[in-house]
């Protein structure tokens, strides 16, 4: 279909007023890949996808889609496919003049216009919907037209906004599974912007950690997983245990020890260099998760269930061991 | 002691009669505050205790407050020189009859009688209708100076003249039935027709008139003189002319039935009619004609006089009734085949004056005999004088039962009349050109 | 949107208070007077023949369709006129933005008689721009020849509001609708076409069916330029007519009637199967550009062009105000203060007068017209659309038939001290007031379309009652909407002239325009009716400012930035 192009952004700020909003991005995203930017709300990963659209101007930086720097041209000179949090469909136009609007706009012949329209309709799954307006359909299928809308005119760039927040929880699931699976048949760099690690993780190929207008940690998501960069990565792809040297092990200053739930293992109190006694049990099903209270911090441990494997009870005295080359050692 | 209650008493009635004439007296009236200023000044001067309390409304506004306020009359005048008004306020029984006390007031100015034959109204000054024109207008489009009524029915004067409607002022009205009964039924209208021809608009208000001559949108207006005087008075640059037969109408005062002070009223009247009423009307901002003969000795020498001046003597009596028997049909008459199809009679006028123009470089009997039958198709009234005063007519406007047909009826009747009439005067004068040419 | 059985007592009493008020003030009064349409004359049966009448005569079916004509046409003009500035005004950072608010609604404002007499010193046959072009260019323009003339002032008078209606829909898009356009390729004139006008259009259909009714009854603009042939001139003169109890007059009032109902119906129909509400979130209206110098010039010409344009009766009236003679010429021949002069020493009592008027009558409108707008959106009440038909119909009334109508209904109602109730200037403020309500009511319907439901529903959830939720809630997010509202009705109120003319029975009781008419009657009194008309106009737009500054501080207070 369209030939997949690369995105470079070197040395991006962009601020809101007196608010900095982004503080020196440099990203490189790969032709053909499912890029995801992570982070909480307020972080810039939105912001950051609108620069790439032509919706918000940097201060300084360049930002390279297919190694031609965007900067001097506005959104619609783009050729980046959008699709938005609340999916902007037009009220007033019926799902297939939706879907040709772009097309429309490049002024294609009629013949080619509607084939265009059928495919990405039926690419979507839609096709018998064309002739109803948005309002006569649910939120999955509002979202499905608004992809089919940007797939239609076959961008170099898609471009997803929080496009699963607005759906319920069974529905996110099966839909950003075809979302991935239209991305790869498609060939599209694709950037997809959420704050749930979840979805990240299952379908992205690699994704962009962000906090506060600084991008912490670029990776693949078992990258950033097993090797975080910093406490904010580590905390918030997967549970983490984060403790300084009141927990009874010796930290350096300046640093924290990080470590996985299931990467350390209950044992006996006696002689173990963490001791302390469980606070709380959560049965999750292949594992059990113990809250163990050592000092003041409360560490967590999971052990895998196996029926009739030892079980231990709130208000055990337990210790904790944990592999050296599991102890991860982040500035604090 | 006798003597001295008697005087008493007597002292008590005059005071008491005195008091009964002061107090507050509320007049609804069309008069402008250039005119019921100085006159109510003069009025308060002239009775001490008295107030006049002055309500301005335009004349229909004013009719329809008093019908309608009349089952708890506050007012106590009607004051305002549309005689229609006060005859449809004489026929809903909203007057009360009254007879002047003062002496020396004419008993007819011009052609009218000054007062109100059943005494409901009586006169107290009178104005005369007369041509205004715009100097700067007049000039600039190279236009002639007018004398008489006829000269505006001539071709320079086509598409500059106006005149507001008689249905929507008295006086004009009484203007318009006057040449009818000058002239008779059918050449009155002619003659009318024959004017409207040149008109560029009918307004429907008396002021529309002065007010577009004022500005210079129209060149002459057919006006009452008082509008032309006060618009000199004003600065604007326009001049006035009576013509050699002039219409002098009356203005009117009466009392409204069950008026909280009628003695107050009666004093009004009395006041306007007397010598230092009269002679207030003779201010540059009032400036109408008083009724009152030996008040002219104190006006200036070139006031008209419609005592001595021949042109404002009239040469008719105006006959009221026959007036009355018409007035609705006249007005309808005029809005039907002027007011509402004053483009095709205009359209038609025009064609005339060309081919007279023709007609003055090269004469041709055949041309001017189409020319003639033109204008007789012009001229063509729907209804005779007899059917206009008939109880038939007169009945579709009242409702009454002896109605021939609906007002609504009657109005298309005469519309679709002049419309087929102007339209084949029309043809008949572009055969006339082609012919001529 | 239903909501609970148990509320229903409250919102059905609150329903036929205002379906009380609307009868008395407005339908009984009307009724007294236009039953004689009904009736046949000198008969008094009832009849339908007079409407036969009224279809079989050419001169009213003439004027129906002049009336008609020139209406569309004054939409289609008026649309050109403001379509404009919307666009420039919501669409860019352009500072006169600013310029074309404060002087935008000023058109509205037009004092009877006087305004048209300055323009046709203007524009007028022999009017200042026909003098100037005949003498260079030899040729006139018909700018007041007749249905033209009609269609000029009127496009030029009401054009407000469409702007404001227009205006206030556009900023109320969601900005992801248009940035999804952008996306897609699409920008510019282009992407307002295809996506922010249909967007908008709840907005401009609302406005514009305003003024096709609006202009359709109305009667003072017509007959200033001397066009007879339209209906409500025709209805009036028939009214006004001296002798002759012709029930036409009527008739035609009723069909007046007649037309505004069936087109504020049909408006509402038009939009019905547009849901826009629900697809819309976040606002936040089209996204501002700055403008480049160039295209900054070019936006400021447009504006001061189109302001010129439509505030050249004020010119005009200004003009006049200071004028010695002006006649036949572009410009009067001198200039004096002395009109001020005579009219600030005995105007006092009319400013007076006119401000208390004027504001009551706006607040009146505001309140009654803000209510029927939540009742009919609100609630399930059964026959609530008639509350809005029957308040819509105050736009054809002719002020002549309310006069006259509040006459007959209250002069026979006495106070314990033998002075009639129609004596009374609080009946003054009631006909002006009905004679607005629609546009507050039409205002106020826009602004609540507007707001979630849901918004009430929290805060009834968390313990409010509908009133309070009403008072806490709905009315500080309708502000905008009321201030529109009472802007209109006020600044309109302030030039209330027909209904006055009936009602006023003593000058202490007199407003502005009433002390016009009385200077407009006499020819050295038009310079100071001007200056009369300018102070009406000033004060106004003062109150407007003051209105708008209160405004917007009271939301910026609570964090509410319209």
């Amino acid at each position: 279909m369209s030939k997949a192009a690369g995105i470079e952004i070197a040395g991006v700020n962009l601020s809101y007023g007196s608010t900095q909003v982004l503080k020196n991005v440099d990203l490189s995203i790969h032709p053909g890949e499912f890029f995801a930017f992570l982070g909480p709300s307020g972080c810039g990963k939105t912001t950051l996808l609108r620069l790439i659209a032509g919706f918000a101007q940097a201060r300084t930086g360049r930002v390279l889609l297919d190694g031609q720097d965007v900067a001097p041209l506005p959104p619609w000179k783009r050729d980046v496919g959008m699709v938005f949090q609340s999916y902007a469909l037009w009220p007033h136009m019926t799902v297939a003049r939706n879907v040709a609007f772009g097309l429309e706009e490049r002024c294609l012949p009629r013949a080619e216009i509607d084939r265009r329209v059928a495919g990405a309709l039926d690419l979507v799954g839609l096709a018998a919907y064309a002739d109803r307006r948005p309002a006569q359909l649910s939120g999955g299928q509002q979202q499905r037209v608004a992809v089919a809308r940007t797939i239609a005119i076959e961008p170099k760039v898609l471009l997803l906004d929080e496009p699963l927040s607005n759906l319920d929880a069974r529905m996110r699931v099966s839909v950003r599974r075809e979302l991935r699976s239209l991305q790869q048949r498609l060939g599209l760099t694709t950037i997809f912007v959420t704050h749930d690690q979840e979805e990240a993780n299952t379908i992205c190929d690699r994704i962009a950690v962000m906090d506060a207008g600084v991008i912490q940690q670029v990776g693949t998501p078992m990258e950033l997983y097993e090797s975080p960069a910093n406490l904010f990565v580590a905390g918030f792809l997967g549970s983490a245990n984060i403790l300084d040297d009141r927990a009874g092990v010796a930290v350096p200053a300046g640093k924290r020890l990080v470590f996985r739930p299931q990467h350390a293992t209950l044992t006996a109190a006696e002689g173990a260099a963490m001791r302390g006694t469980v606070a709380n049990r959560e049965f999750l099903g292949a594992t059990v998760r113990y809250a163990v209270r050592v000092g003041e911090s409360e560490i967590l441990v999971d052990a895998p269930f196996r029926s009739g494997g030892e079980l231990r009870g709130v208000g055990d005295r337990v210790g904790i061991a944990l592999p050296p080359e599991r102890m991860l050692f982040l500035p604090a | 002691m006798f003597r001295r209650s008697a005087l008493a008493i007597g002292l008590i009635l005059v005071a008491g009669s005195a008091v009964a004439q002061t107090g507050k007296v509320t007049v609804v009236t069309s008069f402008s505050k250039d005119v019921t200023g100085p006159l109510k000044k003069a009025f308060e001067n002239a009775v001490p205790g008295a107030t006049l309390e002055v309500q301005n409304r335009n004349t229909n506004s004013g009719v329809k407050f008093l019908e309608e306020t009349k089952a708890n009359n506050q007012v106590d005048l009607f004051w305002a020189s549309a005689p229609d008004a006060f005859e449809v306020l004489k026929a809903k029984k909203l007057l009360s009859p009254y007879k002047p006390k003062a002496t020396g007031i004419a008993e007819k100015v011009g052609s009218y009688p000054v007062n109100d034959k059943d005494g409901f109204y009586s006169g107290f000054a009178a104005s005369g209708y007369g041509i205004m024109w715009n100097e700067r207008y007049v000039k600039a489009n190279k236009l002639p100076t007018p004398k008489d009524w006829q000269d505006l029915a001539t071709a320079p004067y086509f598409d500059h003249v106006s005149i507001s409607a008689p249905s929507r002022s008295g006086t004009t009205h009484l203007t318009i039935e006057t040449i009818l009964q000058g002239e008779g039924w059918d050449k009155g209208w002619r003659t009318i027709k024959e004017i409207a021809g040149n008109l560029r608009q009918v307004t429907d208000r008396s002021f529309g008139v002065p007010e577009a001559v004022n500005s210079g949108q129209v060149g002459y207006g057919i006006v009452i003189d008082f509008f032309a005087f006060s618009s000199q008075g004003a600065g604007f640059p326009v001049k006035f002319v009576y013509p050699s037969v002039t219409t002098l109408v009356p203005a009117n005062v009466g009392i409204v039935a069950n008026a909280p002070n009628k003695a107050g009223a009666e004093a009004f009247i009395e006041f306007l009619l007397s010598p230092a009423g009269q002679e207030a009307l003779l201010e540059p901002t009032i400036r109408r004609l008083p009724v009152r003969p030996e008040t002219y000795a104190k006006a200036p020498a070139d006031y008209p006089n419609p005592f001595k001046d021949k042109n404002l003597q009239g040469l008719l009596t105006f006959n009221a009734e026959l007036s009355e028997s018409r007035t609705a049909a006249v007005d309808t008459l005029f809005d039907q085949l002027i007011t509402f199809q004053l483009e095709p009679l205009k359209a038609a006028t025009k064609a005339l004056h060309d081919v007279d123009a023709a007609l003055r470089k090269k004469d041709n009997a055949q041309v001017r005999a189409l020319a003639k039958e033109a204008r007789d198709l012009i001229a063509a009234m729907p209804i005779t004088a007899a059917q206009a005063a008939s109880p038939e007519i007169r009945a579709a406007f009242t409702g009454g039962k002896q109605k021939s047909a609906r007002q609504a009826e009657l109005e298309q009747q005469w519309a679709a009349f002049a419309k087929e009439k102007y339209a084949a005067a029309k043809a008949k004068a572009d055969e006339a050109l082609k012919l001529a040419r | 949107m239903a909501l609970a059985g148990a509320r229903s007592p409250g919102q059905a009493t609150l329903a036929l208070a205002i379906a009380l008020f609307l009868a008395v003030f407005l339908l009984v009064p009307v009724a007294t007077v236009v039953y004689v349409a009904f009736t046949d004359k000198g008969g008094g049966a009832l009849t339908l023949v007079n409407f036969l009448d009224f279809v079989r005569t050419d001169l009213f079916v003439r004027s129906f369709w002049n009336s008609v004509y020139v209406s569309a046409m004054t939409v289609a003009w008026a649309s050109a006129l403001a379509l404009p500035l919307a666009y420039l005004t919501t669409r860019f950072e352009f500072r006169g933005a600013m310029l074309v608010q404060t002087l935008g609604f000023l058109p509205l404002v037009m004092p009877p008689f006087v305004g048209a007499v300055a323009m046709q010193l203007l524009f007028g046959r022999n009017g200042s721009v026909n003098l100037l072009l005949d003498e260079w260019f030899d040729f006139k323009i018909g700018f007041m020849e007749g249905l033209n003339g009609v269609i000029f002032l009127q496009a030029i008078h009401y054009f407000p509001f469409i702007l404001v209606n227009l205006s206030a829909a556009l900023r109320n898009i969601d900005r992801a609708m248009e940035e999804a356009a952008q996306n897609l390729g699409s920008h510019g004139l282009r992407l307002f076409r295809r996506i922010a006008l249909p967007l908008a259009l709840p907005g401009y259909v609302a406005g514009s069916s305003l003024v096709f009714v609006k202009v359709f009854d109305d009667v003072a603009t017509p007959l200033l330029l001397n066009v007879k042939e339209m209906l409500a001139p025709q209805a009036y003169l028939r009214i006004t007519s001296i002798g002759i109890d012709d029930p036409m007059g009527y008739v035609i009032s009723v069909v007046l009637i007649a037309i505004a109902v069936a087109t504020m119906w049909a408006s509402a129909r038009a939009l019905k199967g547009r849901d826009y509400a629900t697809t819309q979130r976040g606002g936040g209206g089209l996204v501002r550009r700055r403008l480049k110098p160039r295209e900054s010039a070019l936006a400021y010409a447009v504006v001061i062009l189109i302001l010129a344009l439509v505030l050249a009766p004020h010119v005009g009236l200004l003009l006049l105000s200071f004028a010695t003679v002006w006649s036949f010429s572009p410009l009067p021949d001198g200039y004096t203060l002395a009109h001020y002069a005579r009219v600030l020493s005995d105007s006092s009592v009319y400013i007076k007068n006119t401000l208390l008027y004027s504001s009551l009558a706006a607040g009146i409108d505001v309140a009654v017209g803000g209510t029927i707008a939540y009742l009919v959106l609100r609630t399930r009440l059964p026959g609530r659309q008639w509350l809005d038909w029957a308040a819509s119909t105050a736009l054809a009334v002719p002020g002549v038939v309310l006069g006259i109508g509040y006459l007959r209904a209250f002069y026979g109602v006495k106070l314990p001290d033998g002075t009639p109730l129609a004596a009374l200037w609080i009946v003054i403020v009631l006909a002006i007031a009905i004679r607005r309500l629609p546009y507050a009511l039409r205002a106020a319907y826009a602004a609540l379309q507007q707001i979630s439901v849901s918004l009430e529903e929290a805060a009834e959830n968390l313990g409010a009652t509908k009133a309070r939720t009403v008072r806490r809630v709905v009315v500080p997010l309708m502000t905008g909407g009321l201030l529109a509202g009472f802007v209109t009705s006020f600044a309109t109120a302030a030039v209330e002239l027909s209904a006055v003319l009936i009602l006023v029975q003593s000058n202490s009781d007199a407003p502005l325009a009433y002390g016009l008419y009385v200077l407009m009657q006499t020819p050295a009194g038009r310079g100071a009716g001007a200056a009369l008309g300018v102070i009406a106009v000033l004060i106004v737009a003062i109150c407007m400012g003051l209105a708008q500054l209160a405004a917007d501080r009271s939301q910026r207070a609570r964090g509410l930035d319209i």
